[in-house]
């Protein structure tokens, strides 16, 4: 028997799958890697226990289920989070950790760069939002307030590439992690000039550009050795956690579009076409030459709820989190759609899209003496479903969309994809105990395998077995509260500036 | 309570107990100057409030007393009133010897029935950096009046009796502030601050027992918690820090293998290239071959 192995390196931990060759899951693992605050703005990893922990993932893995039924791995398929930044030295060496998504340290250059016609041209190149999530800049970050540091690198690396080369010695990029960079133009596929100079490096300092289905050398024999692995097992470079989750929702095309919540969350699409946007609220990333993943990404997913639920629930338990939240969630069921008057702007992180303003801050608005905990639990999640309404409403203005997919650790609750059906009025896919993003890796493999003909076809095969419909009622009395949270999010701009900067003295 | 005191140099029942410097409890009807000046002592000090409003200073820092409140001052910590005063009110307290180890560890001693693993953890949840006040602590004020009356009376089985309490006043010092500083809502907050104090003290031979009492929880719980959070048993999540660390250091031409097996907590330099290899396929030194 025969398997393929996808590894996902995501944000806070490293999610290890295997499927048969007929995408039949057989087996799973994660492993927990932490982020690091050393300063309020700043978000790192530590490079080599995220290595150290995928190999040891992988080696419980494979000896505690693919080698004893006997499995014969053929491919190993990676993908991971985007925007990270490592710096490494003219051995390889890691400079320091790994700078993740989060990580808010070069607000300052994006803020120069967005007021600039050369962040516009860059934007429209690139086709990555001005925001200090990008390796743009966090690499003129890096150039501006750490010299030493920076004339020491040799070459800036994502997660993805210095894990890659620590198996197999190839320096990698594949196209969808490279188009999140800021440093991609997408639609030449090329490194991009004007962001290299912003950025004041040359191509030679990044690692080689290559399409998703490249393999990235082979396994280096000491690893094939402890992992009990054949030589001729194919390394894939792989893609993003973005693109990998749409990949696996089997979305592409008209009329379609997903929804991840997770931590955080996004809202995508995806086509043969850019979605150019005048007021640069969509990313586009390139998963290949004729694949575009246009959408808008929202730091307020389930951790806002999550947020909630520490300060408001009953943790009869301790560290019980998951129970305490639902129990939270079967209180805010009984409150009616719209809790009766009470609207949240779930933006305690400040936000991305479709506003992009990292001074954006909660409100609780419309409390009157009748409200009890439960219109507030209620409101909460409603308050991050809005959010995310708000940029699906945005990128409807390029595309038409029919239906809706949804995952994710919080996406897949019961209580959200009802309440994403009413809200956007449109019909909800999804299936329970389905890992988007993995599967989107098998189907990457199996393509490159030759199991399907194309990435159109493997999207085909994918059936999402649930679905749940809007209630045309609901819907109308959320897109009346819907037009307060849209005007409340952007007449708030000023106040959002004022309290930030107190905040922040 | 009447007043008392007991000291170890002058009080025949203290005669068993060397490791009790001095016990007490104090009535002040009026104020008394230069009655509780600033001080520093070598043994470990507990302090309950009975009645009154104290302002003392522990460890430079100032603080307010209220009857209920315990303060908790470690050994070489200074405490006193700033202006030397002794206020109006009444409190109890103990002055307990305890030793330090090469480590800098607190040592109870050979009185105590807590194991040598209990010890260490007990010693690392005390010297965390943490308030030296615990407020509403009316259990230390119980366990002091228990150990007076113990000394008193002096009944069949005393001398067992007030090592256990002393035991047991330290048990609940240790298992308060570990509620306190963990109230057991948010576990990736509190696994971090664990992976800090576990980076902090790499080379340290960390036991379970240790790492739970640090987050406040019994080791069944702890064991179940982690495992579910990281996928990973406590000490094989602490085996992939002391790797990457190693990594880390073998890319470093200038630090040998034994010292970097040391300083990342394993036994040996066999104990190190073992567990190296397994995981990733190389020895120690092979990997650092490749490297340089």
């Amino acid at each position: 028997m025969e398997c393929i192995i996808t590894i996902e390196l995501g944000t806070n931990a490293v999610r290890i799958y295997a499927f048969d060759l007929n995408g039949n899951s057989i087996g799973s693992l994660k492993g927990y890697c932490p982020t690091f605050h050393s300063e309020p703005d700043y978000s790192e990893q530590d490079p080599d226990q995220i290595f150290i922990t995928m190999l040891n993932v992988l080696k419980n893995l494979l000896e505690d289920i693919i080698h004893p039924k006997r499995y014969k791995v053929l491919c190993i398929c990676f993908c991971s989070a985007m925007h990270s930044v490592l710096a490494v030295d003219r051995k390889g060496t890691p400079l320091g950790n790994v700078i993740t998504w989060a990580d808010n340290r070069a607000n300052w250059e994006a803020a120069e760069l967005k007021n600039s016609t050369l962040g516009k041209k860059i934007y429209t190149a690139t086709g990555t939002p001005l925001h200090p999530m990008s390796p743009l800049t966090k690499i003129a970050w890096i150039k501006n307030n750490e010299n030493e540091k920076f004339r020491q690198v040799n070459k800036f690396l994502s997660l993805k590439t210095y894990i890659l080369q620590q198996l197999t010695g190839e320096y990698m990029i594949d196209y969808s992690i490279a188009s999140a960079t800021g440093l991609l133009n997408i639609h030449k596929i090329a490194w991009e000039p004007d962001s290299l100079k912003f950025a004041g490096i040359t191509s030679e300092m990044l690692p080689e550009l290559v399409p998703v289905f490249t393999q990235a050398g082979k396994l280096k024999k000491a690893y094939q050795v402890s992992l009990g692995l054949s030589s001729d097992t194919k390394i894939l470079v792989g893609s993003s956690d973005g693109c990998m989750a749409i990949l696996g929702d089997g979305v592409n095309g008209n009329g379609m579009a997903t929804i991840t919540v997770e931590d955080s969350g996004a809202f995508r699409v995806m086509g043969d076409k850019v979605l150019q946007d005048e007021k640069q609220r969509i990313f586009n990333y390139l998963l290949t030459e004729n694949h575009y993943v246009s959408g808008g990404p929202t730091n307020s997913g389930g951790v806002i709820f999550e947020w909630f639920t520490r300060q408001f629930g009953d943790f009869k338990n301790p560290f019980d989190l998951e129970n305490s939240m639902i129990e939270l969630i079967n209180e805010g069921m009984k409150i009616s759609p719209g809790s009766d008057g009470l609207i949240f702007l779930p933006y305690l992180l400040g936000e991305r899209a479709p506003i992009w303003n990292a001074n954006a801050r909660g409100v609780f608005f419309g409390m009157n003496i009748k409200h009890e905990k439960a219109h507030f639990v209620r409101a909460t999640i409603e308050g991050i479903l809005f959010e995310i309404y708000s940029i699906g409403k945005t990128i409807e203005e390029h595309r038409t969309i029919n239906n809706i997919s949804i995952n994710g650790s919080f996406g897949n609750l019961p209580f959200f994809t009802q309440m994403v059906a009413d809200i956007f009025n449109k019909p909800v896919r999804f299936s329970r105990n389905y890992h988007s993003v993995s599967f989107g890796s098998y189907l990457l493999s199996a393509t490159e395998m030759g199991i399907y003909k194309s990435i159109d076809d493997a999207v085909k095969s994918v059936v999402l077995t649930d679905q749940t419909t809007p209630d045309k009622l609901y819907h109308k009395m959320y897109v009346k509260y819907f037009k307060i949270f849209e005007r409340l999010t952007s007449k708030l701009a000023n106040e959002f500036a004022d309290i930030a900067s107190l905040q922040q003295s | 309570m009447n007043q008392f005191v007991l000291s170890h140099n002058s009080a025949l029942e203290l005669r068993l107990f060397p490791h009790i410097l001095e016990i007490g409890v104090i009535k002040n009807p009026a104020i008394r100057l230069n009655g509780f000046p600033r001080t520093v002592e070598k043994g470990l000090k507990i302090y309950y409030i009975l009645e009154g409003k104290f302002e003392w200073c522990i460890c430079k820092h100032p603080f307010i007393l209220y009857p209920g409140d315990a303060a908790l001052v470690l050994p070489g910590s200074e405490l006193g009133n700033p202006a030397n005063v002794l206020e109006i009110g009444s409190f109890s307290w103990i002055h307990i010897q305890v030793g330090m180890n090469e480590r800098e560890e607190l040592v109870l001693g050979s009185w105590s029935s807590l194991s040598d693993s209990e010890n260490q953890a007990m010693s690392k949840v005390l010297k965390m950096d943490h308030p030296p006040i615990l407020q509403k602590f009316s259990d230390a004020g119980v366990l002091l009046k228990n150990i007076q009356t113990e000394l008193t009376n002096q009944e069949i089985g005393y001398q067992a009796r007030v090592n256990h309490l002393l035991d047991e006043i330290f048990i609940q010092v240790a298992r308060q502030y570990t509620r306190i500083s963990n109230p057991g809502r948010d576990f990736p907050k509190t696994f971090m601050k664990l992976e800090q104090e576990l980076r902090r003290n790499l080379s340290h031979q960390w036991t379970v027992e240790e790492m739970a009492s640090l987050v406040g929880l019994g080791t069944t719980l702890f064991n179940e918690k982690v495992k579910s959070y990281s996928g990973f048993s406590p000490l094989s999540y602490l085996i992939n820090i002391r790797i990457s660390e190693a990594i880390k250091m073998l890319k470093r031409p200038d630090i040998n293998l034994t010292d970097i097996a040391l300083d990342t907590g394993f036994y040996s330099s066999q104990h190190f290239s073992t567990t190296f290899k397994k995981l990733t396929g190389y020895t120690p030194s092979e990997f650092r071959k490749n490297h340089l």
